[in-house]
């Protein structure tokens, strides 16, 4: 591929040390465009009965920001990053990738999609696996070889490349997911609880290991998690969202750089952080 | 089987260092019961057998006793054998031709729904035929060469291929599917990169139920009308009641048989070297 990922001054959308901040609804932080939401609705009709999923979603992730959405199960946080990736088409409102519509911005392959099961073809090696977005893009194979292999040291598999996935432990075969994701160097990586079938050590490991990872690629990034803490960790903004029918109902700025270590787990804005989530997703007002 | 999972585990370098047997593995004598003791049976009952025929116990004509099965394969083995190798090619090109044919109306009934709804019914149908009811018009049609043999072979194989393919092409899951579309893979790709190696395992479930019929289908048909093959020498030794002859030529069958199944087997692990590391 010769195109190369889009760099933007990590600071630039985000204050470094700026006090947190509470909205509620759209937050209109300035940037370039990136990741938007406009009023998306998901609604499911079976017969005389509707279910909606989504309500009013509106949602602005500037291009090399990161952003969680966070809630319980079933509150339409896994349909909101779906609809992104032209999965699910949004039957209310707009959802743009850099302007692009999600159909557009698959055709382009901008974006990465990173689910839970880390997907693997059970008959390919890791190398055949990551190399797999590649084939599909028509790469040659001495490029795509060498792509693949940048990306397997990136998410610090190196050595593993001709293993089976089966031979890997569920961390590393998410690592792998990771690096087919970062071969076609996607402006937006979207990712669906990635991390959500490992274990607390290996996750919270993964999560410092992903931090490097955006820094290094620049990638605009919607996560979608259940834990708190990886949503304060890997995030500028996180979107707290409510089941029936699933709304953003608080949006947390994280207030930290993206010159992350795993020492912010100790810092009492990280506490904070922490207690404001937890209060905007047990049904609480703003703190602020 | 754990010892290769875990030096995969291990970096290259830690490789050296033998890795934990979880379980001791079956002890020497364990391993050589498992192929003696079913060959001393055999030999057992090769024993009581050529007793019993050679005794005069159980008439020549009803068994024929080892040995003279042993002195037909010297006196006729090239006979059989010229036939063997015309039933062989039968049941094969049958095999061949029904599976691929099986393969490929799958994968048009995955990629069109219309051409399932169509076909499918009447590939029901065509498999409730019984096959030998049948044969005789076969020959009518088609002369009591090979032809007809191998159109048999073709109808049985075509089947079961048929079912499990269009089974195994559509196995690949939910995940798999929407990597392959937020990659917008074209449908060729999703076929050759995902759908025909997710289908694999259903394949050869296929080929090894199929592998056995065609040659039973062969030598049914030959028994009916033809001027060779195994199941025409079979017809032929029994109308001369040279009986030694037709237990030859049955157990060539049967060793034919186990060959054509073996080399599927055989395929099947070569086929999928990702499943010999598989620790289930």
């Amino acid at each position: 591929m010769s195109f190369r990922f889009p760099r933007f001054p990590v600071s630039a959308p985000v204050r470094d040390t700026g006090p947190m901040m509470t909205t509620t609804m759209a937050a209109s932080d300035p940037g370039p465009i990136g990741l938007r939401a406009e009023a998306v609705g998901m609604t499911y009709r079976r017969g005389q009965h509707e279910t909606v999923a989504l309500a009013e979603c509106s949602l602005d992730i500037p291009r090399g920001t990161w952003a969680s959405l966070i809630g319980a199960s079933g509150c339409g946080k896994s349909t909101l990053l779906r609809i992104f990736a032209d999965i699910v088409k949004p039957t209310a409102g707009v959802a743009t990738l850099h302007g692009l519509s999600p159909a557009q911005a698959r055709a382009n392959r901008t974006f990465a999609l990173v689910s839970q099961q880390s997907t693997m073809l059970p008959w390919r090696k890791i190398l055949g696996n990551v190399e797999l977005g590649l084939e599909v893009a028509g790469a040659q194979p001495v490029e795509r070889r060498n792509t693949a292999m940048q990306m397997i040291e990136l998410v610090g598999l190196a050595g593993f490349e001709n293993a089976y996935p089966h031979e890997l432990s569920g961390g590393m075969r998410q690592r792998a997911a990771i690096a087919r994701a970062l071969t076609l160097r996607p402006q937006f990586l979207l990712m669906d609880e990635p991390f959500g079938a490992l274990d607390e050590i290996t996750r919270e490991k993964l999560n410092f290991e992903l931090l490097r990872i955006l820094r290094e690629t620049g990638a605009t990034m919607l996560l979608v998690t259940h834990s708190i803490s990886e949503a304060i960790i890997l995030s500028d903004q996180v979107a707290v969202m409510t089941p029936r029918p699933g709304r953003i109902s608080h949006l947390v700025r994280i207030g930290f750089g993206h010159d992350r270590t795993a020492a912010m787990r100790d810092d009492p804005r990280f506490t904070a952080c922490e207690a404001e989530l937890r209060h905007a997703l047990h049904g609480g007002a703003p703190l602020h | 089987m754990s010892a290769v999972d875990a030096s995969v585990l291990i970096p290259a370098t830690a490789a050296a260092t033998p890795a934990p047997v979880a379980d001791e593995g079956p002890t020497r004598w364990e391993r050589a019961r498992k192929v003696v003791l079913p060959a001393l049976l055999l030999v057992a009952g090769l024993a009581l057998w050529q007793y019993v025929t050679a005794t005069g116990k159980i008439d020549a004509l009803i068994l024929a006793s080892p040995a003279a099965i042993v002195s037909a394969f010297s006196t006729s083995g090239g006979e059989i054998l010229a036939n063997m190798l015309v039933t062989l090619g039968e049941a094969l090109a049958g095999f061949a031709i029904g599976n691929t044919l099986g393969l490929l109306i799958a994968i048009a009934f995955v990629h069109s729904d219309l051409t399932r709804r169509t076909i499918y019914p009447l590939a029901i149908a065509a498999e409730a035929v019984p096959i030998v009811a049948i044969i005789p018009v076969l020959i009518l049609w088609l002369g009591n060469g090979m032809a007809p043999k191998i159109f048999i072979a073709v109808f049985l194989t075509f089947f079961p291929m048929l079912v499990n393919a269009y089974r195994g092409l559509r196995s690949a899951d939910t995940d798999v599917k929407e990597l392959l579309y937020t990659l917008s893979a074209s449908p060729r790709q999703v076929l050759f990169m995902v759908r025909l190696p997710a289908s694999v395992p259903f394949l050869f479930n296929a080929l090894k139920l199929t592998a056995c019929t065609c040659v039973v289908s062969s030598i049914v048909a030959e028994w009916l009308a033809s001027s060779e093959g195994l199941g025409f020498l079979i017809t032929l030794y029994g109308a001369r009641y040279q009986i030694p002859e037709v237990w030859a030529t049955a157990l060539t069958c049967t060793a034919m048989s186990l060959c054509v199944f073996g080399a599927v087997v055989v395929a099947e692990r070569l086929a999928m070297p990702w499943r010999r590391t598989a620790s289930t």
